[in-house]
């Protein structure tokens, strides 16, 4: 008997040791890791979702480290309400031939990157041609795509980008195929960040995902990347325009939303987006403790529903139109964004070079829309599905509601739940029906909305299939007007025959986009666009704890 | 005996190649292709096919299927979708912060079951008795989620006692921990309230009443040590099923464990590591019930009768 | 997800790997004394009484929805009832369409007592016929089952669950097929061991040797006999499928509108927790209760089917 006790508690102590073993060894690991870094001076920030890369070429999601490890030739920036404009980057100067087809970068000297390595020419040719060719496998080539002899590069028949001229160390030509209005802006996009060639060459596919490697000029380096727990970037002491006030800035992976605002409530964070409780602004508004700390900024997006043309009664251009007429924009933006935007009749939201406040409204017209139903046969309404990813309580609130609105006509709502991948998948093969998301500007250019969902062939992969081809023509052609108040007026006719006339899209609302910092924070800006990724991290921002 | 051992052993190696069978079947039939996704809208046809030929993606099924149990047999699990990391690093970096878990969790268990399953058995169905079983079962019937919920509202945002996520530090494991525990320390009360129930009714225990001994003395000294067996097995058994367990608890006190990845891997569509980290938990658990069938074995021979 | 009832830990395994040689009285059991047990338990144990009661109302609710809700679980009434906290008119106050609480709770019953019962029933018929094969055909066929079964078993049941969700996607017939995978081999192994040793047993021994088919033997002589230990698997199944499903639900790969669920009322609720916590709390403790409800009527049933489980 004793020895049956014996063997128990060996087999216990063994078990414990071999587990203890484990513990100790990943405690020490993660201590050398650490290094004790203070968060006195340390912007703590979360996010839902872990990351795919920080190298900003390879992703269409994430910018926020991207954005502040790397500089971009050109930046955009807030002058004034509701206008933006670009300033210098890595590029102090630039010319542009009057034909709009060559531009012409002086870069700045003397910029080193993060290991010491200089910036020169070299690394902006390196940079977009590995954005380029085929077997990088990057995500934003649209941004540069104008040059001259980049579709080659793309097809894989060439190795070296045409268009693209180093003229002495701290000279940059680029020529463009067509003459394209929002160049200079697609080149302030979080995509299109300056690499070091060599370092980010020897790096490989770990560039983006070991920090250590991933380098770049930015204001901040890029210190610890611990997947699904913590990402750190630290102030560069010899950034070119002068470190940050800031020590640096972390970014948390939280479960959800709401554990991200109870660790913001007890003084883990920051920051909190109220994105993530879009429902309870009020509350942070009006509460004491908050109502002092909250930064708005609006966003220069949309929230919208689409029609898939392709799927009766959707063909028709009164059913459409019906539609439109039938959601009452006004209610959703109050009862599930607090009100806190503006309902919008087209595609332009406000802040938008060419947004036009004279666009005619759509109106909230039951009668109307029944009208128009049973005009086009269908006086008794039809069903149909709206589809959307099964994580997103906040979506299905919409669907919901819009469900509820459409019954009204007649109209009998499906909401198809499908997972967020399957989603996609669908969406780019044409086939999704109607769905509703939000779309925010990359850059300050209606060009990045129209040509995003009505030029052919993006209409497809965005499940629209607009069918009116002279219209989605015009919209490439807009691209290569050089006069800019011709261009404009040009979008500005689009938009009014695309989403009033043709009705191909629902205009919902533009929403501010609104932020509760912590106490010790001062200086928080949103940008010019309203996105939570912004190179604003850099300027004014400081803690005073 | 070595005969036993060998024999348990082998039977668990048709077991583990079923495991990663089912789970590479099911994943691998999954519709849509994950190439695309993964590399993007702009690649041309062509460098699709190269990279699926060159992943073997074309070959037959069973061949792929080989492929990748001899590669996972070497600790090679592919290459995540999204992350773009080795699985194997993944699934190494998310293990001690899951056994972590594991180990509080059922120490919480144990703490919660074993001393409920006692008193309900001593004072069996009187009114301590209930409320010491509804105690430990209301861990069994809430949802893990919600109950973490609940804790990090009162707890870490109302009280601010706790932190309310994170893995660093001892505090911040006290509430995942109870709530895994909890969860499991019902089926723990239960087993040791009716074994002890049995043993009580046996002669032996009669016997030292009989001789007068005191009521703690009988059961902490006589019944206790009988009916102890199979629950010290069931600990075990539930050291693996809190591993299972872990998934939700990890996700909402974001710790960045094997649960955590796989949910994530989920959403996001990656196969590979989703793959991969299942097939590594249920490796362990099969590892900790052989261990725990052996050790049952050592303590109890009639149990290598079958 | 806590592996909310591991069954087949919970029978007492041993009992069954080590058939103890001293019981053979056993015969055929008859109903009657099974139901006079279980009625004797309800009487003595006023827990598993009570839990028994509360199951039957939840189960009237689920039935008569339409009739017991006071209100349209999907209209909505955004401009008035938005978040309305809980009053005389609406017990559990309004979601964030205006939406009544408590009416969503008794359909999403619905849902979730189906989903306790569904795939429970399939993966017990499917578990009691492959345990019953496996116990009474042995050798390979014995193999092969329980092969697959110890695969089943190897994996920890919710990231199974997961990945059959993964694989056919969100929705109410796959959940049922995802909890029937995950479920049937508990059973299957139970059912087996018990065969085993009814097998040996004079009275099966009787029958074999006067030429009664396998078959008739299997359903006539044996499966009667493995009657209370379904019973018992059965009721505690069911909570575990409930649980399971909420779980599912939480990942955002179980049941879809407009059938919601209590699993799904809690996910779209936990986001309010903060400002209208009745949202999470009201169909948090509904399955509380009932999964307990259930866990207690197991337990008495256990208890009082002790003898006839000795087997």
């Amino acid at each position: 008997m004793k020895r049956k006790y014996l063997a128990l508690l060996l087999a216990l102590v063994m078990g414990l040791s071999v587990l203890s073993g484990c513990g100790s060894e990943t405690a020490s690991a993660e201590g050398n890791k650490d290094e004790k870094i203070s968060y006195d001076n340390i912007m703590r920030l979360g996010e839902v979702t872990e990351v795919d890369t920080c190298d900003g070429q390879m992703t269409t999601e994430y910018y926020d480290i991207p954005f502040m490890i790397f500089d971009r030739l050109v930046e955009a920036t807030s002058v004034a309400e509701g206008k933006s404009d670009i300033i210098p980057g890595l590029a102090k100067s630039w010319e542009i031939s009057p034909d709009g087809m060559v531009y012409t970068f002086k870069l700045q000297e003397g910029v080193k990157f993060h290991n010491g390595k200089d910036f020169t020419a070299e690394d902006v040719k390196y940079t977009f041609e590995r954005m380029l060719l085929p077997e990088t496998g990057a995500k934003n080539q649209d941004f540069i795509s104008p040059i001259k002899g980049s579709q080659a590069m793309m097809d894989g028949t060439a190795k070296e980008l045409e268009g693209l001229e180093i003229v002495d160390d701290y000279t940059v030509k680029m020529t463009l195929e067509a003459p394209f209005g929002a160049f200079l802006a697609s080149l302030a996009t979080p995509g299109v960040g300056i690499y070091d060639k060599e370092t980010t060459m020897e790096a490989g596919t770990d560039f983006g995902l070991v920090a250590e490697k991933t380098v770049g000029t930015g204001p901040y380096y890029f210190k610890s990347w611990v997947l699904n727990d913590e990402k750190i970037i630290l102030k560069n002491e010899n950034y070119w325009r002068g470190a940050p006030a800031l020590d640096g800035i972390s970014w948390k992976t939280v479960a959800d939303a709401d554990t991200m605002r109870m660790m913001f409530e007890s003084g883990e964070l920051d920051v909190f987006d109220c994105d993530y409780a879009p429902t309870q602004i009020g509350y942070f508004m009006s509460n004491e403790k908050y109502k002092d700390n909250t930064v708005v900024g609006n966003r220069v997006g949309i929230y919208y529903y689409t029609f898939n043309q392709n799927i009766e009664p959707f063909g028709d251009v009164r059913v459409r139109k019906a539609l439109q007429m039938a959601i009452d924009r006004q209610s959703i933006l109050d009862n599930l964004f607090d009100g806190r935007g503006e309902v919008l009749s087209g595609i332009m939201p406000p802040g938008l070079v060419g947004y036009n406040p004279n666009l005619p409204e759509i109106k909230y017209d039951l009668e109307a829309a029944k009208a128009l139903l049973a005009e086009a046969g269908y006086p008794d309404g039809f069903e149909m599905t709206i589809t959307q990813s099964t994580d997103s309580p906040d979506t299905l609130s919409r669907n919901e509601m819009v469900q509820a609105q459409l019954a009204k006509i007649g109209v009998k709502v499906t909401i198809e739940q499908v997972d967020e991948a399957t989603w996609y998948a669908v969406r780019a093969d044409g086939l999704l029906p109607m769905y509703t998301t939000s779309w925010s500007a990359d850059f300050n250019d209606p060009d990045n909305f129209l040509y995003t969902f009505f030029a052919p062939g993006n209409t497809n992969k965005r499940s629209f299939n607009f069918k009116n081809e002279e219209l989605s023509n015009r919209v490439v052609a807009a691209r290569a007007i050089t006069d800019n108040d011709a261009r404009m007026a040009e979008y500005q006719a689009l938009e009014k025959a695309i989403i009033q006339d043709e009705a191909a899209w629902i205009p919902l609302f533009c929403k501010q986009h609104i932020f509760i910092t912590s106490d010790r924070l001062k200086g928080f800006k949103v940008s010019w666009n309203g996105w939570t990724s912004t190179w604003h991290y850099y300027e004014g921002l400081h803690i005073e704890n | 005996m070595a005969k036993y051992i060998i024999k348990r052993v082998l039977i668990s190696i048709p077991v583990l190649i079923g495991v990663v069978f089912v789970i590479f079947f099911m994943l691998n039939v999954v519709p849509g292709d994950p190439v695309t996704l993964m590399m993007g809208e702009h690649i041309k046809p062509d460098l699709i096919e190269a990279f699926r030929e060159r992943m073997g993606l074309d070959d037959p099924f069973i061949v792929q299927f080989f492929n990748y149990l001899k590669n996972a047999l070497q600790g090679d699990f592919g290459m995540s979708y999204k992350l773009k990391r080795e699985v194997s690093d993944l699934i190494f970096q998310a293990f001690p912060q899951t056994v972590k878990l594991t180990l509080s969790a059922a120490m919480v268990a144990w703490l919660i079951g074993i001393p409920s399953g006692i008193i309900a058995a001593v004072k069996q169905n009187t009114l301590i008795d209930r409320g010491f079983m509804t105690f430990s079962l209301m861990g069994v019937s809430m949802p893990v989620f919600w109950a973490g919920l609940l804790m990090q509202y009162v707890f870490a945002y109302k009280l601010g006692w706790l932190p309310v996520t994170g893995y660093k530090t001892w505090q911040s494991f006290i509430m995942p921990s109870i709530v895994l525990g909890w969860s499991s320390a019902g089926t723990i009360a239960r087993l040791t309230r009716s074994n002890l129930l049995e043993i009580m009714k046996n002669d032996f225990i009669r016997t030292a009443r009989a001789k007068g001994l005191r009521e703690t003395t009988v059961v902490v000294g006589h019944a206790l040590k009988n009916a102890m067996l199979p629950v010290v097995t069931m600990m075990a058994i539930q050291v693996s099923s809190l591993l299972g367990g872990a998934v939700m608890t990890e996700s909402i006190f974001g710790i960045p464990g094997l649960g955590r990845v796989a949910v994530s891997a989920i959403g996001d569509r990656d196969m590979p590591l989703l793959q991969g980290t299942i097939i590594f938990t249920t490796m362990l658990i099969i590892a900790g019930n052989l261990i725990a069938d052996l050790m049952y074995s050592v303590l109890d021979p009639r149990i290598r009768c079958e | 997800m806590q592996e909310a009832l591991n069954v087949a830990d919970y029978v007492d395994e041993q009992k069954f790997f080590c058939p103890q040689e001293e019981d053979i009285e056993a015969e055929l059991l008859d109903d009657d004394s099974i139901w006079s047990s279980l009625k004797g338990m309800l009487k003595k144990n006023k827990l598993a009484a009570v839990s028994l009661a509360i199951i039957i109302i939840v189960i009237f609710m689920a039935v008569f929805a339409p009739w017991v809700a006071p209100y349209d679980p999907n209209f909505q009434d955004v401009e008035n009832l938005r978040f309305a906290a809980p009053s005389v008119q609406h017990w559990l106050g309004c979601d964030e369409l205006g939406r009544d609480v408590f009416s969503r709770l008794i359909f999403g019953s619905r849902v979730s007592l189906v989903i306790g019962l569904v795939p429970t029933i399939i993966a017990m018929t499917i578990g009691t016929v492959m345990g019953l094969m496996a116990g009474f055909l042995g050798k390979r066929v014995d193999f092969v089952i329980m092969r697959f079964a110890d695969i089943v078993l190897a994996f920890p049941s919710l990231l199974l669950a997961m990945v059959v969700m993964y694989t056919l996607g969100a929705s109410l017939i796959n959940i049922f097929i995802a909890l029937s995978i995950v479920k049937w081999a508990g059973t299957a192994r139970i059912v087996r061991a018990q065969t085993l040793s009814l097998k040996e047993k004079e009275f099966v021994e009787a029958a074999r040797s006067v030429g009664v088919k396998k078959w008739t033997i299997m359903t006539r002589h044996i499966l009667p006999n493995c009657i209370p230990n379904l019973i018992v698997l059965f009721s505690l199944n069911i909570p575990d499928s409930i649980m399971s499903e909420s779980s599912l639900s939480f990942l955002g790969i179980g049941a879809v509108p407009p059938s919601t669920s209590w699993g799904l009322m809690v996910y779209r609720g936990k986001q309010y927790l903060f400002n209208y916590p009745w949202l999470a709390l009201a169909p948090g403790v509904a399955i509380l209760i009932v999964v307990l409800a259930f866990n207690f009527l197991g337990d008495g049933v256990r208890d009082a089917l002790d003898p006839y489980l000795k087997d």
